[in-house]
């Protein structure tokens, strides 16, 4: 399930470098989304928020009743923490300080509480709840990331790779200026700088499950927010998603009609929210 | 006929070193001082099949996801998603009347038994892991109550009477030491990953073939086989595991393309290693199952499955009258019967060589 060939060879599609005023098709996008939103958030009270993440837009295409049931309150559980903690054991695997991801995931969830209790502060945001666990349930917490950790480590050369590949960071986020707040949280594994020089990062993004039928729209969804978020560089090149449970890859190239199809997902998305908000049935398709 | 060398596993009953003597009708009686494997030589059972190491074959794949109908693209979803196909599923799919679960309660009403497995079962990936298991009752609990769904069972524990309690502990203490004691650690280099989770969705969405492995060790195959996937339980040795350890090797095969070199189902109770390698025959066997057990699933009324298989569909009716006196999740086992009659599981009645694995199919 190696990405690294699909990541770095083949055709790439360059991306015009600016993608505000000077950049056509992605300001066109741009301006598709907002007026689609616009419309889309329909009755809801200004202000009231709706963000979009990738797992409500595959939420919405293939459960949209549920968008209208209420969340769990939230509560840590291994699962929660097994994707920032395995992005800091690829990391450090990367880096050359452990050689594999079981090697990795104790020490570093270690430090990270012993850096909470001594400063205060929070490499992640699990140090309080890890804490206080006991051996038993640490065991099942660190279990979760090594095997999490494990297939993205496995996917790709990250060594080879060097400073190209950055793993994990913050995410990427946009807003709406239209009325009412819809706000877009784009979430990637890594970001992959083309090798010599030119524009266009590649993003890579691990799933649970299987794809669906609509993967490309999906992983063109990262590179949406991505673009929008700092409009003045080159939005990503091309989007590699990485499916573990099924030994799946697939990568698309991005252009103006992958990310027109995702904004037709975001605003599909939103309509449901809105709708699932303001009536009380469980909104359909 | 068999098709898989269960010589190569540690299990007493199938070693080459004839340390069992078979018994009237297929049963095999342990001989007097079996110990089990440790340290390395767990390991070297595991890793050195004495067979070579399969290779990717596309044309096999190919063959394996044909028979099981995965790009036919009739089907589809249904308003659930697809229909999701398990080990455990398939195996009650093929029950015999007389095994099924008419009440579908699927044997998961708390049991000291099946308490004694979901304890094992995380301390087991504790000791992967860590390296190491503390009070091991304690830890398994404290494991458990970070699990939703495990959390009525964690609450049934805790209302067990003192006596109850207190064999359950006492049992898992004494399979959690044997662990320690006899579990090798792993290489971190062999990316071990426990709990791992194996999808092969149909094409059209209308059905999925999933299995979860307590343990996958190596890194993802290429060419050649390089993952052996490892099962632990804490009841007896049964029909169902084999089964079960050749549809994770048939899932992981159409998932990555390459077999596992190995599968294997460790009995933490006793510390034997049943060890498959895998082989097309193993494959092609597992798939005529597979296909049979969905066809039951799509369709309950179905005629049974009867097949050419002498294992028959139904895997409680393969362990024998064993089957009855001692019921499957419903007590916890005695600690290490040394003299126990077993059955020998032989579900290697299919043996297709060459690259046609399913000839009537090409014939067609």
């Amino acid at each position: 399930m190696s990405v690294t060939a699909s990541v770095l060879e083949g055709p790439r599609t360059v991306r015009e470098p600016a993608v505000g005023a000077a950049d056509g098709w992605t300001a066109r996008v741009r301006d598709r989304l907002v007026d689609g939103v616009a419309s889309a958030v329909g009755d809801l009270a200004t202000g009231e928020l709706v963000e979009v993440t990738l797992p409500l837009v595959r939420r919405a295409g293939s459960r949209p009743e549920s968008l209208g049931l209420p969340d769990d309150p939230f509560a840590w559980k291994p699962a929660f923490v097994r994707r920032s903690l395995g992005l800091a054991a690829v990391q450090a695997c990367a880096d050359r300080r452990f050689r594999a991801p079981a090697e990795a995931v104790g020490p570093l969830a270690e430090h990270a509480v012993d850096e909470w209790r001594r400063t205060g502060r929070r490499t992640f945001h699990w140090e309080p709840w890890f804490a206080v666990l006991g051996t038993g349930a640490r065991a099942m917490v660190l279990a979760e990331a090594t095997t999490w950790a494990s297939h993205l480590w496995a996917s790709a050369d990250w060594v080879g790779l060097g400073a190209r590949a950055r793993i994990g960071g913050a995410d990427d986020l946009w807003t709406s200026p239209a009325p009412g707040t819809v706000r877009l949280k784009g979430r990637c594994e890594a970001r992959v700088a083309p090798a010599t020089g030119g524009s266009g990062t590649a993003l890579v993004s691990v799933s649970p499950g299987s794809p669906s039928n609509r993967w490309e729209e999906e992983l063109g969804y990262l590179a949406l927010v991505a673009s929008l978020r700092a409009p003045e560089r080159p939005g990503p090149a091309r989007v590699a998603g990485l499916w573990p449970d099924a030994g799946m890859r697939r990568t698309v190239d991005v252009d103006e009609a992958l990310l027109s199809a995702s904004v037709d997902r975001v605003v599909g998305a939103v309509s449901l929210v809105a709708r699932a908000r303001v009536t009380p049935e469980p909104a359909s398709a | 006929m068999t098709t898989s060398d269960t010589s190569g596993g540690d299990r007493p009953g199938a070693s080459r070193t004839h340390r069992a003597e078979q018994g009237s009708r297929g049963r095999v009686a342990w001989a007097p001082g079996w110990r089990p494997l440790a340290g390395s030589a767990l390991l070297d059972r595991l890793r050195v099949t004495g067979r070579a190491r399969p290779e990717a074959d596309p044309a096999l794949v190919a063959d394996l996801r044909a028979h099981l109908g995965l790009d036919i693209g009739a089907g589809r979803p249904g308003p659930d998603g697809p229909v999701v196909v398990t080990g455990h599923r398939l195996t009650r799919a093929l029950a015999c009347a007389a095994h099924a679960d008419p009440e579908g309660t699927d044997g998961r009403e708390p049991t000291l038994a099946l308490a004694c497995g979901a304890l094992m079962d995380v301390l087991f990936r504790q000791l992967v892991v860590t390296g190491s298991i503390g009070g091991a009752f304690d830890d398994g609990l404290d494991a458990l109550s970070v699990d939703d769904r495990r959390l009525p069972l964690v609450a049934w524990i805790g209302a067990l009477a003192p006596a109850e309690r207190a064999g359950l502990r006492a049992e898992v203490d004494r399979q959690a030491e044997g662990l320690r004691l006899r579990w090798p650690a792993l290489d971190p280099t062999w990316l071990p990953r426990t709990k791992e989770c194996l999808r092969v969705p149909a094409t059209d969405g209308g059905f999925e073939l999933v299995a979860r492995v307590d343990l996958a060790i190596g890194r993802p195959a290429v060419d050649e086989a390089s993952v052996a996937l490892v099962d632990v339980t804490s009841g007896v040795p049964r029909s169902a595991h084999v089964a079960d350890r050749r549809f994770h090797a048939l899932v992981e095969t159409l998932r990555s393309g390459v077999p596992p070199f190995a599968v294997a189902t460790y009995y933490t109770r006793t510390g034997e290693l049943d060890v498959d390698p895998v082989t097309a025959d193993v494959l092609v066997a597992a798939a005529r199952r597979c296909r049979a057990g969905l066809g039951a699933l799509v369709d309950p009324d179905a005629a049974p499955w009867t097949a050419d298989d002498p294992t028959s569909a139904c895997a409680a009716c393969a362990d024998g009258p064993l089957a009855v006196a001692v019921p499957r999740e419903h007590e916890v086992p005695p600690p290490v019967p040394m003299a126990e009659v077993r059955v020998a599981a032989d579900l290697d009645a299919v043996r297709v060589g060459g690259s046609m694995p399913f000839p009537e199919e090409r014939a067609a």
